[in-house]
C-alpha cells in the first residue's frame, strides 16, 4: 500500500476517521440481521422479556419447528418461486424484442413508440383503474394475471434500447448480409452481446418478482394462490395483534417474535444465497439505467 | 465471375444529396478503391452496393442483375467492416461459419470450408480462440475469412485496415492483394490513404463532394491527373502549386511566376496570359542542371531528412515549394542549395480558375 | 432566367395538372417505399407488437378508466355506464380533512427524506472514496448494498420486532438506559423518524453507487496535481471530489424533487395503524383505504389522479431542468 505511506499524519487520520465511519454504518446495516438471527434462535420467553441481543438466548428450534411444519408457508414459498420464475420469463420475452426493435434506426415511427412507452414513466392512472382494470380483464385472484400484470416496465425497456443502441451497427449489418433476419440477428447476435445488460434486468425482475406484496395482497383472494411475502404479512400482522394473548397461550419455548424472525430467515436465506453472484451486475447495471433517454 | 454496374446512383438523406449521380463499371475480377476525403461518398456507395443504404436514384447491378430491391444476403456479396463486426461470443470458427450456419449449409461441408479458409489466411492454430484472444492482424483475418468462406461473388471492404498499426496496415496490405490475386473476386475497397489505393487497386475511384473526379490506373492518376485535386490528393507528399501566367512566343508556352519563367511542355492548350497553377511533384525536381529543364532561384529554410531521402521546405517568391531528394547518406550536401531544375516533360498546368488539367497529350502510365 | 419564363407561359390549369401529377407521384412513390420497407423489416413489428399491446392494456386502457373520478360509479353499471358528475368527488376530497392531512403527510415525509435521506448516500460515497483497503472497501460495500435487495414485508417485520415495546432491542436499550420502554409504532410522533430512518438504512448504501461512479469518473490527474500542491486528502475531497460530482448531485436531486409525491406507500401500510394515521397517512395510503379497502373507488381514483397531474408537472419540470443543466436528458 505504497499510497498509505505517502500520508501526511493528517491524511492518516482523516482515512482512519472514514474507514471508521463506514464500519459503525455497515454495522449498523448488518445489526438488524444479526438481532433477527439471534432472535430467531432464542426461547420465546428470553425473546419475550428482551434478553436477546447479538447472540441466541436459550437456544432452541422451536420457532422454526413451527412455521416449517405449517403447509401454507411450504405452499406460498413454491407460489414465490412460480411468480418470480414465470414473472421473469414473461419479462423478458416481452421486453428483449421489443427494446431491440425500438433500437433500429430503420423502425418507422420509432420517435413515437419510445414517447408511448416512457409516457408511462411520467404519468400512470393509479391504483384504482389499476385494479379496476384487472377485474374487468377477470385476472383477479389469478396467478397468471400477476405473471403478465406486472410483466414490463418501461425502465427496462429503455435500459436494454439503450444498451442495444450501444452496439455498433456493423454487428447488425454483417449478420444481415452473412443472410441472418432480424430474429436471427437479435438472438444469434444482440442477445449475447447485451449479456451485462439483460443480466440486469433479469435481476430487477427477479428481486421485484420475490419481493412483491402489495398488488398480490390486493388482487389475489385465495390462501393457496398468495406468494410468500404475503403470507409473511399475515403471519406477522395475526401475531402481533395477539401479543398479549401470544405470551401467555403459546408454549415459552417460541413466541410471537421468534417466529416473525423465524419466518424473516426464511424468506431472506434464498436473496442471500444469490445475492454474492448479482452484486457484480447490478452496480453496472443500475449506472446503465443513467444513460439518456 | 461478375462485375459491377453503378448508373447514376444518387443517395439522399432527407433533403440532402451526398452522391449526385456515378457512374462506374467495374470489371469482372477487378480490384477497385474508391479513395477520397471524409464526407466524400465513397462509404455510402460501398453501403449501397453491399445493400445497407436504399438507393436513391439510378440502379446498380451485380453481375447483370439490378439489385437496387434486393435485400444484402441475397445479393451475393460480402463485407470487411472497419470494425470487423467479429462476434466476441463465438470462437474464431464459429465466426467464420457463422453465415454459412444462418444459410444451412451442412455441418460436414462447413467443417470442410472453415478449414480451408483458415489454411488460406493462416488461422488453422487460432479457429479456438475468442477474438479478444487474437492481435489487430489475425482479427482482421477472421473478418476476411467470413467473407472469403462464402465465395460471394464481390468482396466489399469499408476501410479495412484503418484500425491498425501502420506497420501492420502495410503487412496486411500486400496480404490482401495477393488473396486478390490467388482467388480473382471482384473486390471493392474504401478507403482514405491513398498510398492504399495506389498499392492494391487495378484502378482507382477519386471521389470527392458526392462526385467522381477521376477513374484510372494508379499510374494514370498519378502522371495524368485530371484536375487539381487528384493532383493534391494522389502523391505523398502532395504536388506542389505554383501560381503563375502563361506567355506564348516563338520558344513555346511557359508560365511567369514573377520574373521566373518556366517553360512548359509542348502538349498545352493554353491561351496567352492565362492564369494557371504550376503542378511540379516534389520527387520530379532536379538538382542538377540538365537540358529542357528551367533552372528557378528558390530559398531554402528546412531540411527533414527521412533517410535515403529528403523533404526540403523552400519557397518560390513567397510561394511554398517541397522537393523531395535523396541524401546519398548526407544531408549537408542540401546547405546553400539555391537553384533548382524543373524539368518541362514532368510538369503538369492545370486552369487556375477550374482546376481542369491542360496537358493534352495523355502519357499512358504505367 | 429562361426557365422561370417558361414557367410563367405556363397556364394555371396545366401548373394545376402538373402539381397533382407530382403529388400523385410523390404518394406513389411513398407507398413503394412502404411496401418494400415492411416486406424487408416486417419482424421488427413483429418483436414490438406483444410490449406494446401490453401497454395499452395494461396502463393505456386504465387511463381511459380515470374517468371515473368524473362518474358516480357503481360496479353495475360499468366505467362508461355510470352518470357523470364532473368535479364533485375533487370538490369533496379538497373539503376532506384525511385527504387534506394525507396531501401535508407526503409533503412532511417527502421532505424529510430529502433533507435526511439525500445526503445520506453522497456522504457516504466519499467516505468510501477515502478507505484504501480494497477488501474492506469491497465488504463494506456489499453489506450495505443488501438492505435494497429485502422486501417491504421483511423490513417492517424487522421494524416491528425490533420497536416492539416488550421484546424488542430498542426498548431494551431504553430500560438499560434507566427509561421507560416506548411503544413506539403508536406514537404518532415516532413514526416519521422511525419511517425515515428505516428508509435511510435501506437505500444509502445502495444510493451511494451511483456518486461512486462518478467519482470513479473524475480525472485522477486532479488529484495528482492537488498532491504536487500539497493539498491533503480532507482538502481534495471538498476542493476536487465534491465540486466534480457536483452535476451528479444535481441531477439526482431534481430527480428527487420530481418524485416528491412518491413516498414508499408500501412500507407506510406495512407499519401504520390507526393510532399514528394522523402522522403517517399518505396520498396512496389514503387512495388504498378510501378505493380498495372501502370501495370507494371513485373517489380514491379522483385523489389518485389529483396525485398522478401533480406528479407529472413536478418530473416534466424537473426533466426539463435538468436537461437544460446536463444537456443530456434523463428518460
Amino acid at each position: 500500500m505504497t499510497q498509505w505511506n505517502m500520508y501526511s499524519r493528517g491524511d492518516k487520520i482523516f482515512a482512519m476517521t472514514c474507514a471508521i465511519l463506514v464500519g459503525m454504518f455497515t454495522a449498523a446495516t448488518l445489526y438488524p440481521f444479526i438481532y433477527i438471527a439471534a432472535v430467531s434462535f432464542s426461547s420465546g420467553f428470553a425473546a419475550t422479556a428482551g434478553k436477546v441481543v447479538l447472540t441466541p438466548i436459550d437456544f432452541t428450534v422451536e420457532a422454526y419447528r413451527f412455521i416449517l411444519g405449517d403447509p401454507r408457508f411450504w405452499n406460498s414459498y413454491k407460489n414465490t418461486f412460480i411468480y418470480t420464475i414465470g414473472g421473469t420469463a414473461m419479462s423478458l420475452v416481452l421486453i428483449i424484442p421489443a427494446a431491440y426493435a425500438l433500437s433500429r434506426p430503420q423502425l418507422v415511427g420509432r420517435r413515437f413508440w419510445n414517447l408511448f412507452i416512457a409516457f408511462t414513466m411520467w404519468f400512470n392512472a393509479g391504483m384504482i383503474p389499476f385494479f379496476l382494470n384487472m377485474r374487468d380483464l377477470g385476472l383477479l385472484d389469478s396467478m397468471f394475471g400477476i405473471i403478465i400484470g406486472f410483466a414490463v416496465n418501461a425502465f427496462n425497456i429503455i435500459l436494454l434500447r439503450n444498451f442495444f443502441e450501444s452496439i455498433p451497427r456493423s454487428f447488425e449489418e454483417a449478420a444481415r448480409m452473412d443472410g441472418a433476419n432480424e430474429f436471427q440477428v437479435l438472438w444469434k447476435v444482440f442477445v449475447p452481446l447485451a449479456k451485462p445488460a439483460i443480466a440486469t434486468i433479469t435481476l430487477f425482475c427477479i428481486v421485484s418478482r420475490w419481493n412483491g406484496f402489495f398488488w398480490a395482497m390486493v388482487l389475489l383472494q385465495s390462501e393457496e394462490k398468495i406468494p410468500l411475502q404475503v403470507f409473511l404479512r399475515h403471519t406477522i400482522a395475526n401475531l402481533s395483534d395477539t401479543e398479549e394473548f401470544a405470551m401467555t397461550a403459546l408454549d415459552a419455548s417460541y413466541s410471537a417474535e421468534t417466529i416473525t424472525a423465524a419466518i424473516i430467515v426464511c424468506s431472506i436465506l434464498p436473496v442471500l444465497i444469490v445475492y454474492p453472484f448479482i452484486q457484480r451486475y447490478f452496480e453496472k447495471g443500475i449506472l446503465l439505467g443513467g444513460v439518456k433517454e | 465471375m461478375s462485375g459491377v454496374k453503378l448508373d447514376r446512383v444518387v443517395k439522399t438523406y432527407g433533403a440532402v444529396q451526398v452522391v449526385h449521380g456515378i457512374d462506374l463499371h467495374i470489371k469482372p475480377k477487378e480490384f477497385v478503391v474508391l479513395v477520397g476525403p471524409s464526407g466524400c461518398g465513397k462509404s455510402t456507395t460501398l453501403r449501397m452496393i453491399a445493400g445497407l443504404e436504399e438507393i436513391s436514384g439510378g440502379t446498380i447491378a451485380i453481375d447483370g442483375r439490378v439489385v437496387n430491391r434486393v435485400a444484402p444476403k441475397d445479393r451475393d456479396v460480402a463485407m470487411v467492416f472497419q470494425n470487423y463486426a467479429l462476434y466476441p461470443h463465438l470462437s474464431v470458427a464459429e465466426n467464420i461459419a457463422f453465415g454459412l450456419r444462418i444459410r444451412r449449409t451442412p455441418r460436414e461441408e462447413i467443417r470442410r470450408s472453415v478449414a480451408e479458409v483458415a489454411e488460406i489466411l493462416g488461422l488453422t492454430q487460432y479457429l479456438e480462440r475468442r477474438p479478444a484472444d487474437l492481435s489487430g492482424g489475425q482479427r482482421q483475418r477472421v473478418a476476411m475469412g467470413r467473407a472469403i468462406v462464402r465465395h460471394p461473388k464481390v468482396f466489399l471492404f469499408d476501410e479495412p485496415l484503418s484500425n491498425l498499426d501502420a506497420k501492420l496496415r502495410t503487412q496486411m496490405r500486400a496480404e490482401i492483394r495477393r488473396l486478390h490475386n490467388r482467388l480473382g473476386v471482384t473486390s471493392i475497397y474504401v478507403t482514405h490513404d491513398q498510398v492504399e489505393a495506389m498499392t492494391l487497386a487495378d484502378r482507382i475511384v477519386v471521389m470527392n463532394g458526392g462526385r467522381i473526379e477521376q477513374i484510372g490506373t494508379p499510374m494514370e492518376l498519378f502522371t495524368n491527373p485530371a484536375n487539381l485535386f487528384v493532383a493534391g490528393f494522389i502523391g505523398s507528399p502532395p504536388m506542389n502549386q505554383l501560381r503563375g501566367r502563361v506567355v506564348r512566343d516563338a520558344d513555346g508556352p511557359a508560365v511567369m511566376i514573377r520574373d521566373i519563367r518556366v517553360r512548359l511542355p509542348r502538349d498545352v492548350s493554353v491561351e496567352d496570359s492565362q492564369e494557371v497553377l504550376l503542378g511540379v511533384r516534389p520527387e520530379h525536381v532536379l538538382l542538377a542542371a540538365r537540358s529542357n529543364a528551367t533552372p528557378v532561384p528558390i530559398s531554402l529554410d528546412l531540411v527533414e531528412p527521412l533517410g535515403s531521402e529528403a523533404l526540403l521546405h523552400a519557397e518560390i517568391h513567397g510561394q511554398p515549394f517541397v522537393i523531395k531528394a535523396p541524401t546519398q547518406g548526407d544531408v549537408g550536401r542540401f546547405s546553400g542549395l539555391d537553384m533548382i531544375h524543373l524539368p518541362a516533360e514532368e510538369l503538369k498546368v492545370f486552369d487556375a480558375e477550374t482546376g481542369r488539367s491542360l496537358i493534352t497529350h495523355q502519357v499512358s502510365g504505367g | 432566367m429562361r426557365e422561370t419564363q417558361e414557367s410563367t407561359s405556363l397556364t394555371t390549369e396545366e401548373l394545376v395538372i402538373e402539381a397533382r401529377e407530382s403529388l400523385r407521384d410523390r404518394i406513389r412513390r411513398r407507398a413503394v417505399w412502404a411496401g418494400d420497407h415492411f416486406r424487408r423489416e416486417w419482424q421488427l413489428y413483429v418483436m414490438l407488437a406483444p410490449a406494446i399491446i401490453w401497454f395499452v392494456v395494461f396502463l393505456y386502457k386504465p387511463m381511459y378508466g380515470l374517468q371515473i373520478a368524473f362518474k358516480d360509479y357503481s360496479i353495475f353499471r360499468g366505467i362508461s355506464g355510470s352518470p357523470w358528475v364532473g368535479l364533485e368527488h375533487f370538490q369533496q376530497l379538497f373539503t376532506n380533512d384525511q385527504f387534506l392531512r394525507a396531501i401535508k403527510n407526503t409533503l412532511a415525509i417527502s421532505a424529510l427524506n430529502l433533507l435526511f435521506g439525500f445526503p445520506a448516500p453522497i456522504i457516504l460515497a466519499l467516505l468510501f472514496n477515502e478507505i484504501l483497503n480494497r477488501t474492506y472497501k469491497r465488504t463494506c460495500q456489499t453489506i450495505v448494498y443488501l438492505p435494497h435487495f429485502i422486501s417491504s414485508v421483511i423490513i417492517a417485520g424487522i421494524v416491528i420486532t425490533a420497536f416492539s415495546p416488550s421484546a424488542g432491542i430498542v426498548n431494551t436499550a431504553l430500560r438499560w438506559l434507566g427509561m421507560e420502554p416506548i411503544y413506539f409504532l403508536t406514537r404518532p410522533e415516532w413514526f416519521r423518524p422511525i419511517f425515515v430512518g428505516t428508509g435511510i438504512w435501506q437505500e444509502a448504501g445502495f444510493g451511494s453507487i451511483v456518486f461512486l461512479a462518478a467519482i470513479a469518473g473524475i480525472n485522477p490527474a486532479l488529484y495528482e496535481s492537488a498532491v504536487v500542491d500539497g493539498a491533503s486528502r480532507w482538502q481534495m475531497m471538498w476542493k476536487i471530489t465534491l465540486p466534480s460530482i457536483l452535476p451528479t448531485i444535481l441531477i439526482m436531486l431534481i430527480i428527487r424533487i420530481g418524485n416528491i409525491m412518491e413516498v414508499s406507500f408500501e412500507l407506510i401500510i406495512l407499519l401504520y395503524r390507526p393510532a399514528t394515521y394522523e402522522t403517517a397517512d399518505v396520498v396512496n395510503t389514503f387512495v388504498y383505504r378510501q378505493g380498495l379497502q372501502s370501495g370507494q373507488y371513485d373517489l380514491a381514483a379522483a385523489a389518485g389522479l389529483f396525485n398522478a397531474v401533480v406528479a407529472f408537472v413536478l418530473v416534466m419540470l424537473a426533466n426539463t431542468l435538468s436537461r437544460r443543466l446536463s444537456k443530456t436528458s434523463l428518460w
